[in-house]
């Protein structure tokens, strides 16, 4: 199975819970800071730092259900692959004991490592076709930056959460969170390494929840 | 008289002397500046290196990893894997450690400029509280920084690192978030490299660093160097000390300018103690030599006495026997005399021999153009014939002159010549000739230049030169024409453009009826060359091809330089 053939699966696997149980909805629409700044690093790399904030580019946020909810029995595996030397994607949000695997389809050797207090890891020198893929699992929520010891500009983020319920917008900043469970809890929009913001909302079943983050 | 003599020898003598010294102290400087040269290429070698490794050391995401993404526990861990090859590698040896980059300890600094401590000083290099609190800086740099740290090794010695600071950018903010400090041992105290003789050291903090240099020495030397430093505002210098009673050359030259390190200069020095000895030794020769003169004149003098006091009859008798000897040697030189003039008839009645049937000839030619009832092409080979024979005309003049320089008969009477205006008559010459092809004249003549020479033959050696860079020029080419004056000769050189001189024919182009290019439609006989280097030769000096190759073909001569009383005679004539 290809990446594409995964990532479909993964999207599958993400609507699952909405035949299971209809649960909550909430969807709405997160005010993106504009994008007309001009990059610090190359125009190619997804992730790009400008005044010591790392963010996606074009800006996407992560709005998710903040609170304490179980892990899942069996981890979920994702991938971040490298590709034309940038992180692909450039932002992976995933749920805290979730494995990630770091295919390398470039023709050089990449090397990633994060020093990140969320995870440190390093992964070490590797060429495409070495099996199995490099992998590591997150089991510390927070942020995690991801560097190439060989190419010093690749940068790449994944947002580890409590929670199985996130999404990432679409570029217009719209958001659809479905088959949540009933109750009061936090709604927040990640959208850059320094910016999170915050709603509270109650849920109930079978209804959809409007909510949007200026 | 004799005192008269007595004056004369010492004056000489002293004369002498004074020359010799200032030639010995030109040597040495010379032989000085060429170790420094050949010390600073090295120096700045082993510099750009290090520069560069810094460089790259500074840009590597794993130390930026650990200074951006709150990980500084793993900034030296990370770091020792990438200066292992600095850091790692056998400390090296006295000799060759000039010529390795090994580092003798490297620190990070914070963003305030303190320095990051290491979790083992083992692994970095440990440093003293001294090198510390130097190291310690109020601000991070933005540029890279040279600097010179002093530290007491034991009361007795004290050392100097030479510390590179390379301030780290963050990707993130682009501000200087910290800084890597590179210690090594400074090369100036430790290079070998210059050779025996030199010694090379530091001089910072009004302290001299050089080891193999006595203690007490070095105190006096350090406030010698303070005391030049202050005085000059230049950043090097050359100033002369006394270390031990023995006299030295000092360089001195300020390492880390511009840096926020204290001001620190590379020190060298040079013994003079080998040229004190040699002028102390040439001045016992030429002392002697004056010596063994004077006495000889004393014998001799002596003896011209003794012969003065033979009484008179003998002079007497003497001089019938005198008298016959004389009328000898009276006749043998008439007949000398005779077999000369004999010879510079010679070369006159040749000289007539053969040109009166030249001259003749012309005379007829020149006769027959003036008539107007030949046909057209008549004309055209009867100016073809004129112009051969005043090409005869040049070859008899050539010949007759070298048939007298191989008999020995040709004497120069060496009058300065100006050789400027000799060239630039010739030039004058050039430009008018209706032949003449359009080029450039490029000259650099200084304004007086005279050499020692016979006019018309120096005149010749010139007129050789610059017709043959004419002739054997391409149109719209250029001739060069440069003349500089050496120690004791003056150096012409005549380039032109043109197509070059066949290699293989290059070593014959100075043998008589020999030509350079095979190109039938350049008028000349192949002799020019040879009389202007036989000529060059009589005058003391030579000439030479220099290269002759990518359309450009240049020849050298060198002419002595016309004596200072000469010059001043001609000028007052």
């Amino acid at each position: 199975m290809g990446l594409r053939g995964l990532l479909f699966f993964n999207a599958i696997f993400a609507l699952l819970p909405i035949t299971v149980f209809a649960g909550a909805v909430v969807e709405g629409r997160v005010e993106l800071p504009k994008s007309h700044f001009a990059p610090v690093m190359a125009k190619r790399y997804e992730i790009v730092t400008t005044g010591g904030v790392l963010s996606p580019q074009p800006p996407v946020a992560v709005v998710y259900l903040d609170g304490s909810f179980a892990k899942p029995p069996s981890p979920a595996t994702k991938q971040i692959a490298q590709k034309d030397l940038t992180f692909l994607p450039s932002l992976l949000p995933v749920q805290v004991g979730t494995r990630v695997e770091f295919p390398n389809l470039d023709d050089t050797y990449h090397s990633i490592f994060s020093y990140s207090p969320a995870k440190r890891f390093d992964v070490g020198r590797y060429r495409p076709e070495e099996r199995p893929i490099p992998s590591e699992v997150f089991d510390t929520p927070g942020l995690v930056t991801l560097r190439c010891d060989i190419h010093e500009h690749m940068r790449g983020l994944i947002l580890v959460l409590n929670t199985p319920y996130f999404v990432v917008t679409n570029p217009d900043g719209r958001f659809r969170l479905s088959g949540l469970p009933s109750g009061r809890y936090a709604l927040k929009a990640w959208i850059n390494s320094k910016t999170t913001r915050e709603q509270p909302v109650e849920l109930e079943a079978d209804t959809v929840l409007h909510v949007d983050f200026p | 008289m004799m005192l008269v003599v007595l004056a004369l020898t010492a004056l000489g003598l002293y004369f002498t002397q004074r020359k010799v010294a200032a030639t010995a102290e030109r040597d040495l400087q010379e032989n000085f500046q060429a170790k420094l040269v050949s010390l600073h290429k090295i120096q700045e070698l082993r510099h750009t290196a290090l520069t560069e490794r810094c460089g790259e050391l500074v840009s590597k995401p794993r130390i930026h990893a650990a200074l951006e993404d709150n990980a500084l526990d793993l900034l030296y861990p990370s770091a020792k894997d990438e200066l292992r090859d600095l850091m790692e590698e056998p400390e090296p040896s006295q000799a060759e450690a000039a010529d390795s980059l090994h580092a003798r300890f490297y620190r990070f600094l914070d963003a305030t400029g303190a320095i990051l401590s290491p979790p083992n000083p083992q692994d970095v290099g440990e440093l003293g509280a001294e090198v510390k609190a130097q190291l310690a800086l109020k601000k991070l740099p933005e540029m890279q920084q040279i600097g010179y740290l002093s530290e007491t090794a034991d009361a007795s010695d004290e050392a100097v690192d030479e510390v590179m600071v390379v301030p780290i950018f963050s990707t993130e903010t682009g501000d200087v978030i910290s800084a890597l400090v590179v210690g090594f041992k400074p090369f100036e105290v430790i290079s070998k490299s210059a050779g025996p003789g030199l010694k090379s050291g530091i001089w910072m903090n009004g302290r001299l660093h050089l080891p193999s240099v006595p203690k007490s020495a070095q105190s006096a030397i350090g406030d010698q160097i303070a005391n030049a430093v202050s005085k000059s505002d230049s950043v090097q210098n050359n100033i002369n000390v006394t270390i031990n009673g023995t006299p030295q050359l000092l360089f001195y030259k300020l390492l880390n300018p511009e840096s926020i390190f204290p001001p620190a200069y590379e020190i060298c020095l040079y013994p003079l103690t080998e040229s004190v000895a040699q002028q102390r030794r040439l001045r016992w020769q030429i002392g002697g030599a004056g010596a063994l003169l004077l006495l000889g004149g004393f014998v001799v003098s002596h003896l011209v006495a003794a012969r003065l006091s033979v009484p008179v009859e003998k002079l007497a008798l003497d001089s019938e026997k005198d008298r016959l000897q004389r009328r000898r040697a009276e006749a043998a030189l008439a007949s000398t005399s005779e077999e000369l003039e004999r010879s510079a008839r010679y070369s006159a009645d040749a000289s007539h021999q053969l040109k009166s049937p030249v001259s003749v000839l012309r005379a007829g030619l020149d006769s027959l153009l003036g008539r107007e009832d030949f046909k057209p092409e008549v004309y055209h080979e009867l100016s073809a014939l004129l112009h051969q024979t005043y090409r005869l005309t040049g070859v008899i003049d050539d010949l007759l002159l070298l048939s007298r320089v191989d008999a020995g008969h040709l004497q120069i009477e060496a009058e300065p010549v100006n050789l400027g205006e000799l060239i630039e008559e010739w030039l004058d010459d050039l430009s008018a000739l209706p032949e003449s092809p359009e080029m450039k004249i490029e000259k650099e003549l200084p304004a007086e230049i005279y050499v020692a020479g016979e006019k018309r033959y120096t005149s010749l050696i010139v007129q050789n030169l610059l017709e043959n860079a004419r002739k054997y020029n391409r149109p719209g080419g250029c001739i060069r024409v440069a003349a500089r004056r050496d120690i004791a000769e003056v150096v012409l050189t005549v380039g032109n453009t043109g197509r070059p001189i066949a290699q293989t024919a290059q070593q014959h182009i100075f043998e008589r009826f020999h030509r350079g290019a095979p190109v039938s439609d350049i008028s000349g006989h192949g002799l020019g060359l040879n009389l202007a280097r036989e000529l060059a030769r009589l005058h003391g000096g030579d000439l030479r091809l220099l290269r002759s190759d990518n359309d450009w073909t240049e020849f050298e001569v060198r002419f002595r330089v016309a004596r200072p009383s000469l010059r001043r005679a001609a000028e007052v004539a």
